[in-house]
C-alpha cells in the first residue's frame, strides 16, 4: 500500500470528514486515518429500524453491561440500548481526570465519529462571540470576526441542508436554510407571550441539520427522531450520508480505520510535520505515512492528546506547544435544566410525528456596550413543548383499569428550556498526559482537569430565573428550576487547547488554524476554538475546516508550505 | 437469570406454610422474617412467581386490549430485576421493611411479598382477589402519598410500565406505535378515543 500522501486528515466526524472532502475536491491525495471501526452507510446502522419489544432491554440497556464497558458513556441521555453500538467502551478507552476533578467524556470511535450520535443543532457564531476575549480580557483574542467566517458557513451550510429561520438577531447571525420545522400550538403561543412581554428575545424553531426537503440523493426527514442509531434515508448531516461520499466520488481519498494516530512526526531539519505514525488496534502493526500537509480532526480532545504524545527534541512538550499552552483553556458548556413548567391550556389539541429538533432562545444577555448582569457573557436555552405518554405512569398513583385508561390517552402539556451558559477559557482548565497511567498500548493517558467556574454559576442561576419567569408568563406552572451546571463534559462541547490567537507566545494556532510552530500541520476541529460562545460548536469547526482546506492547498500551490 | 422453575425445599415449605399462617395471627413482621431468613435463596419460587403475576394482572389488567400478563410483563420484571434496571441492582433499603429485618439477600420481590403478605395478613397469592386488590392499591396509595417517594413500589411498578408498554401489545395495540410517522403536525386535534402515542420520544424521555 502507497504511504505517501498530498495530506493525511486524522480522525473521520464532523471535521475529519469536511477536510477529506474539500482536500480531495482540490485534487490532493487523501489519507484518512480512523482509530475506530468501519461503518457502512444503511447497512450497519443494525438498531435503526427496531422496536422497542425487539431489543433485549426494550431499548433501556443492560446496567451490568454499562458498568463494566460503558460507566461514562451510559450516563448521557443519547445512549440507549439502541445506541450503545455508536458509543466508546470506557474500559477499554480509559481516561484520567485531575485530583477532585470529575469530567463526562462522552466518545464516539467509529467512521464518522460523534457525527452520527450528534445532536444536529447548527448554529453561527456572531461578533459578539468573536469579540467576546478582547472585550473582557478572557483568554487572547480572536484572531478572526465573523466576516472571515461568513462565506464557509454559506458553504458549509448549502452542502450539508440545515433547516431552520432567519431572526435577524445580531447574537445569532443568520444562515442560508431550508425551510424550518414547526412550532408547535403550545411553543408557538408561549412564543407570542415572551417576544411581546421581552421584546429583545426570540423564541425560534431549533437550526438543525435535519433535512426538510431531498437533497442529492438524501432523503427529506421521516419524523422519526430515531437519529442517533444511525439514519439510511441520509436525512440528518453525517460523515456517512454526507462528506464521505463526496470524498469518495473524487477517487482520492485512501480511507483506514481501526487506526489510531499514535503521534505526528517532526522533521526538525525542514521545521515540518513529515507524517504519522499510526498503530493498528486489531493486529498491533505500526507503520509510517507521510504527507505534504496533516489536518487534525480527532476531536478537540484528542487532537489535543496526539499533539500533547508527539514529542522530540524540538518539541520536548508536545509539537506546536513552544508557547506552553497546549492543552490549556479548554472549555464545555454549563448546562442545567432552566425549567420545566407543566400546563392546563391546549388541552384539546397535540402534534403527530417526532420533531428531531427543540426551540431555541438565543442570548439575549450582555449585547450592548454596558454589563447588564453580574456575569460576564451570556447564554442561551433549547427546550421544546410535549404532551407527555405512558411514561408519566412511573410517577402517578393508581393501579387498575382506571390507570391503564388514563395511560391510554395523551398526558398534559410540558414545556421544557435547558440553559447553556458560555464556559469562558481559563488557563487552570487544561489538558496534559498523565504522568503514570497508561492505555492498554502504552500511551500515557489524556488527563482532563476542568471546572466551571463562578461566572458560570451566575450565568446558570440568572438563566433559571428568566426561564421560569417565561414559561410562567406563558401560563405554565413552573416544577423545576436548576442553576448549578452539570459535571464537565456533560453539554458534549468539549473544546478548547490549541485555542486560535495572534502571537505564537500566548497561543497554538494562528489565524488560518495552522500551528504557530509548525505551518504544515491544520488543527480545524474544537481544538482551536479560543472561546465557547453559548450556542452549539459544530457547524462553527465545519466552516474553519473549510476555510483552512482552502488556505491550506493554496498556501501548497504557492509553495508556503 | 434466577431459576424461577426451582421448587422451594420440603422443609422451606414447611417453614414458609408455617410462618405465614402464623403471621396473620401472631407472629410480628420481625418474627416471620427470623424464620424466613433461614432459608430465603436468591430465587424466585413458584409462589413468589404467582404473587408478580397477580400484581402485574392488577396494576395494567386486560381491559379491550390484553394486560401486562398477556403482554409477558412478569419475565420482563424478572429479567429487569436480575440486571439490576431502574436502579435495583441493590434490594430495597433495609428500612423499608416495616417493623422488621430482612434477611441479607432478601430483594425487590422478597419485600414485595412480604409487603403485600403484611397487608393481606397471611399468603398474599391465595388471598380472595377483593383483598388482594386492595392490599395493592392501598399499597400503591402510600407510595404515591407524602412521605412515600422512597417505596421499593414506586420502582416496580415503574418496571411493569415501562415492560408493559414497551411490550408490542401494550406499545401498539393498547397505545399507537408508527416507527416511520413521515411528516411532523404541530397542532393536531385530540378526540376522546384517540390513543397516545407510544414512540413520541420526546414525551418518552421528558414526559
Amino acid at each position: 500500500m502507497n504511504t505517501d500522501f498530498d495530506a493525511i486528515v486524522v480522525g473521520s466526524g464532523i471535521t475529519g470528514g469536511w477536510a477529506a472532502k474539500e482536500l480531495t475536491e482540490k485534487g490532493l491525495k487523501v489519507l484518512m486515518v480512523e482509530r475506530g471501526r468501519h461503518i457502512e452507510h444503511g447497512t450497519d446502522y443494525v438498531t435503526e429500524m427496531k422496536a422497542p419489544w425487539e431489543m433485549p432491554f426494550r431499548g433501556e440497556g443492560d446496567p451490568q453491561l454499562f458498568e463494566k464497558d460503558f460507566a461514562v458513556q451510559s450516563k448521557n441521555r443519547h445512549f440507549t440500548e439502541y445506541t450503545q453500538n455508536h458509543f466508546v467502551n470506557d474500559r477499554e478507552n480509559p481516561y484520567s481526570v485531575a485530583d477532585g476533578t470529575q469530567f463526562n467524556w462522552w466518545r464516539s470511535y467509529q467512521l464518522g465519529g460523534r457525527s452520527l450520535t450528534w445532536g444536529r443543532q447548527s448554529y453561527r457564531m456572531s461578533d459578539h462571540d468573536f469579540g467576546a476575549n478582547k472585550k473582557d480580557g478572557h483568554g487572547v483574542d480572536w484572531p478572526i470576526r465573523y466576516a472571515d467566517l461568513k462565506p464557509w458557513y454559506d458553504h458549509v451550510e448549502k452542502f450539508i441542508g440545515v433547516s431552520g429561520q432567519n431572526e435577524g438577531l445580531s447574537s445569532l447571525p443568520d444562515g442560508i436554510y431550508q425551510p424550518p420545522m414547526a412550532l408547535n400550538v403550545l411553543e408557538k403561543h408561549a412564543k407570542g407571550v415572551i417576544e411581546a412581554q421581552w421584546p429583545d428575545r426570540r423564541l425560534t424553531i431549533g437550526r438543525t441539520a435535519n433535512l426538510t426537503q431531498d437533497k442529492e440523493g438524501r432523503s427529506a426527514c421521516q419524523n422519526r427522531m430515531l437519529c442517533p442509531r444511525g439514519c439510511s434515508y441520509g436525512a440528518y448531516f453525517s460523515t456517512q450520508s454526507s462528506t464521505l461520499p463526496a470524498a469518495q466520488a473524487t477517487g482520492n481519498l485512501t480511507l483506514i480505520t481501526d487506526t489510531v494516530v499514535e503521534t505526528v512526526d517532526y522533521d526538525a531539519k525542514a521545521k515540518r510535520a513529515r507524517g504519522v505514525s499510526v498503530l493498528n488496534v486489531k493486529t498491533g502493526e505500526r507503520r509510517r505515512y507521510t504527507a505534504r500537509i496533516i489536518f487534525m480532526n480527532a476531536g478537540a480532545f484528542n487532537s489535543n492528546h496526539v499533539l500533547l504524545r508527539s514529542r522530540s527534541e524540538a518539541f520536548p512538550n508536545g509539537l506546536g506547544n513552544s508557547s506552553g499552552r497546549l492543552g490549556t483553556h479548554i472549555m464545555d458548556h454549563a448546562s442545567t435544566v432552566g425549567a420545566i413548567a407543566l400546563f392546563d391550556t391546549f388541552q384539546d389539541r397535540t402534534t403527530y410525528g417526532n420533531r428531531p429538533t427543540g426551540v431555541i432562545i438565543p442570548r439575549f444577555r450582555n449585547l450592548g456596550d454596558q454589563p447588564e448582569a453580574d456575569f460576564v457573557r451570556g447564554y442561551s436555552f433549547q427546550g421544546g413543548a410535549l404532551r407527555s405518554t405512558w411514561t408519566r405512569g412511573k410517577r402517578e398513583a393508581g393501579i387498575g383499569e382506571a390507570f391503564k385508561d388514563n395511560l391510554r390517552h395523551v398526558g398534559p402539556w410540558r414545556m421544557v428550556l435547558v440553559s447553556f451558559a458560555e464556559s469562558l477559557p481559563r488557563e487552570t482548565n487544561r489538558l496534559r498526559l498523565d504522568p503514570v497511567k497508561v492505555d492498554p498500548f502504552g500511551a500515557p493517558l489524556l488527563q482532563i482537569d476542568f471546572t466551571h467556574g463562578e461566572n458560570e454559576r451566575k450565568a446558570l442561576t440568572d438563566a433559571g430565573k428568566e426561564a421560569s419567569a417565561m414559561l410562567t408568563a406563558a401560563g405554565g406552572k413552573v416544577i423545576l428550576s436548576l442553576n448549578q451546571p452539570g459535571i464537565g463534559g456533560s453539554a458534549i462541547h468539549e473544546m478548547g487547547g490549541a485555542m486560535m490567537g495572534y502571537d505564537p507566545r500566548t497561543s497554538v494556532t494562528n489565524r488560518w488554524n495552522q500551528l504557530h510552530d509548525v505551518p504544515n500541520v491544520f488543527v480545524t476541529d474544537g481544538a482551536a476554538m479560543a472561546s465557547s460562545a453559548c450556542q452549539n460548536p459544530s457547524l462553527t469547526y465545519m466552516a474553519m475546516t473549510a476555510r483552512a482546506c482552502d488556505t491550506a492547498v493554496t498556501m501548497l500551490k504557492q509553495g508556503r508550505i | 437469570m434466577p431459576n424461577i422453575d426451582s421448587p422451594p425445599t420440603a422443609s422451606r415449605r414447611h417453614l414458609l406454610r408455617a410462618g405465614l399462617a402464623l403471621a396473620g395471627a401472631a407472629l410480628t413482621p420481625a418474627q416471620v422474617w427470623a424464620q424466613v431468613a433461614q432459608a430465603t435463596p436468591p430465587r424466585i419460587f413458584p409462589r413468589t412467581q404467582q404473587m408478580l403475576d397477580r400484581v402485574c394482572d392488577l396494576t395494567i389488567p386486560d381491559t379491550q386490549t390484553p394486560g401486562a400478563v398477556k403482554a409477558g410483563v412478569p419475565a420482563f420484571v424478572v429479567m429487569a430485576l436480575d440486571h439490576g434496571l431502574s436502579g435495583t441492582g441493590r434490594p430495597p433499603s433495609h428500612d423499608q421493611f416495616p417493623g422488621g429485618r430482612p434477611p441479607p439477600e432478601a430483594n425487590w420481590l422478597v419485600w414485595l411479598e412480604f409487603e403485600l403478605d403484611r397487608r393481606v395478613g397471611g399468603v398474599f397469592s391465595s388471598a380472595k382477589p377483593a383483598a388482594q386488590a386492595k392490599a395493592l392499591a392501598d399499597l400503591d396509595a402510600a407510595a404515591y402519598a407524602k412521605g412515600g417517594e422512597k417505596s421499593p413500589w414506586r420502582t416496580l411498578k415503574g418496571l411493569i410500565v415501562t415492560g408493559y408498554y414497551t411490550s408490542e401489545i401494550g406499545g401498539s395495540q393498547e397505545l399507537f406505535f408508527e416507527l416511520v410517522p413521515g411528516r411532523f403536525d404541530p397542532d393536531v386535534p385530540v378526540g376522546p378515543n384517540d390513543r397516545a402515542w407510544s414512540n413520541d420520544w420526546t414525551a418518552v424521555d421528558f414526559g
